[in-house]
């Protein structure tokens, strides 16, 4: 049987450093949200700009946080 | 069917016994084809009988194979004395008037009995075995010879079966010729055997498999000495009688673990797991911690994890401790043919020189997996369960595998097929994508609401 060896999607040395990135990337556009928020009116705020950051900050956390447990042994 | 010539090797030098059993079998001359050659063991043996294997020799002398055949138990009532058979399938048949060789292994547990049963720390173990000094078997014998392998020279008493000679720490039965069917000679041998007795009792081991690359195993061990019951009290300093240095208990320790030979020889204070190359994150614990007396050497064909318990261990005595280590998946985990994933472990335990009595591996599949189906060399009881771990909505589906009296000739591979798309492996992104992105339209929602008591102006 010609069996071919199965490994993770993405190399397990890289999961602390994907953290990292992820997570800050993350943060920042969380800022960015919420910096708009309180900086703009609430009749001058676009909903659209505030779904789209709020949708990106939550893909960069939301993988941030799973490569988080990845790199300190939660294996998911 | 006769057996022309039988050379029985039983080997008590460890805590379980282990037999080589040579036997050259004849087809009587006006026979039909036999396909089977029939093995009996008593029945006291057979509840001890951890494993039986059979290999036939083929060719001559420097060309000689040896061919491994199954083993069956057989369930023909023709026994005296509930004796049981094992039956040998022969992968050729044997024509009238032709002979062959086969080689029987079989291993009993449990079958030493310590005599005395309760010993003080300062005696050595002596233990009693019991045998037959022919070959119990369903066929006649023409010719036999039983030998028997004491771990040293004290030999107390053994029975005499003449002609029966004893050489150093070998005994010789035979040879014997022309036995009938179904003899039995029973002999009683009694003799100092200070291995440690090392029986697991009960072991739980868990497997979880992480597409994300990690196969994490965690060992629940409830370990027991099963040697004779140890007898008055544990004195770390009696076993300095010779050092006037040593006072202080905590060089007592010392001293009783750099030389444990001075007493206390039948206890054991360290054990030696074999895991497989390439562990990381290995621990060993129990239920109040960490236990910091362990080592790990590792090298490229094996990792070697030596555990010593919190106290040394004496007859009767027990000790509960959970070792645990992550493996890499590329390394147990494949793609068959078919695009089923399979997941290639080592059954049995990983510690040296134990008997495992009740031992459990789970195998539990990410989520998202379907139709489990376990591939094991012997017989294993197995079945289904449901488990929950991180991140787990529908639960993991779980292979329960388990088998008593497991002994070192288990550690064999075993297989797990299985079904899995690799789609599922984004479930656990996504619903932390999707609880973050909550926390966030909950926010928005909250800034757009107008939450103020009074009029808006």
């Amino acid at each position: 049987m010609a069996a071919k060896a199965i490994s993770s999607p993405v190399p397990v040395d890289w999961y602390p450093t994907l953290a990292v990135i992820m997570v800050s990337v993350g943060l920042m556009f969380t800022a960015t949200f919420f910096i708009y928020e309180a900086t703009s009116s609430r009749r001058s705020r676009s909903l659209a700009k505030e779904i789209t950051t709020a949708a990106v900050a939550s893909i960069f956390l939301g993988f941030g946080s799973l490569f988080v447990l990845l790199a300190s042994g939660v294996y998911v | 069917m006769i057996v022309t010539f039988n050379c029985l090797q039983i080997d008590l030098t460890g805590s379980i016994v282990k037999v080589f059993l040579t036997l050259k079998v004849e087809n009587a001359a006006s026979a039909s084809d036999a396909s089977q050659v029939l093995v009996a063991f008593m029945p006291t043996e057979v509840q001890h009988l951890a494993i039986v294997k059979a290999t036939r020799a083929e060719g001559k002398r420097k060309k000689k194979a040896y061919t491994p055949l199954s083993v069956q138990e057989s369930d023909l009532p023709t026994t005296p004395n509930g004796a049981r058979l094992y039956s040998v399938q022969l992968s050729t048949p044997l024509k009238p008037g032709e002979t062959t060789t086969l080689q029987v292994f079989y291993v009993l547990t449990h079958s030493l009995d310590p005599f005395p049963a309760e010993i003080s720390q300062s005696e050595s173990q002596l233990v009693y075995y019991r045998d037959s000094a022919v070959l119990l078997s369903p066929y006649n014998v023409l010719e036999q010879v039983t030998y028997i392998k004491m771990p040293s020279n004290r030999i107390e008493s053994f029975t005499r079966v003449d002609p029966t000679t004893r050489a150093g720490t070998e005994l010789k039965y035979g040879t014997y010729n022309n036995q009938m069917p179904n003899t039995y000679l029973p002999i009683l041998v009694h003799f100092e055997n200070n291995r440690p007795f090392a029986i697991v009792e009960e072991l739980v081991r868990k497997v979880e498999i992480s597409h994300w690359g990690n196969v994490q195993i965690t060992e629940h061990y409830k370990m027991k000495h099963g040697g004779a019951r140890h007898k008055g009290a544990f004195s770390r300093s009696i076993q300095l009688n010779a050092s006037w240095l040593l006072t202080q208990n905590f060089l007592a320790r010392l001293e009783y673990q750099s030389r444990p030979s001075i007493s206390g020889t039948s206890s054991f204070k360290n054990l030696l797991a074999r895991l497989p190359p390439r562990v990381h994150s290995v621990y060993y614990r129990d239920e109040i911690g960490n236990i910091s007396s362990s080592h790990l050497r590792t090298d490229s064909h094996k990792s070697e994890l030596e555990i010593e318990p919190r106290y040394p261990l004496f007859g009767g005595w027990h000790c509960t401790f959970t070792i645990g280590y992550g493996l890499s998946l590329q390394d147990f985990l494949f793609e068959a043919d078919d695009g089923r994933r399979y997941i290639n472990l080592t059954f049995g335990c990983p510690l040296l020189d134990t008997v495992v009595d009740d031992l459990t591996v789970k195998v539990v599949l990410p989520e998202g997996s379907k139709n489990p189906q376990p591939v094991v060399p012997f017989l294993a009881e197995q079945h289904l369960e449901t488990s929950y771990s991180y991140l787990d909505v529908v639960g993991r589906t779980t292979v329960v595998l388990k088998k008593k009296n497991v002994v070192g000739e288990h550690n064999v591979p075993f297989q797990v097929h299985y079904e899995f798309n690799p789609i599922f492996m984004l479930a656990e992104p996504l619903m932390l994508i999707f609880a973050v992105f909550l926390f966030f339209v909950a926010c928005i929602a909250y800034l757009h609401m107008d939450l103020s008591i009074g009029k808006a102006s």
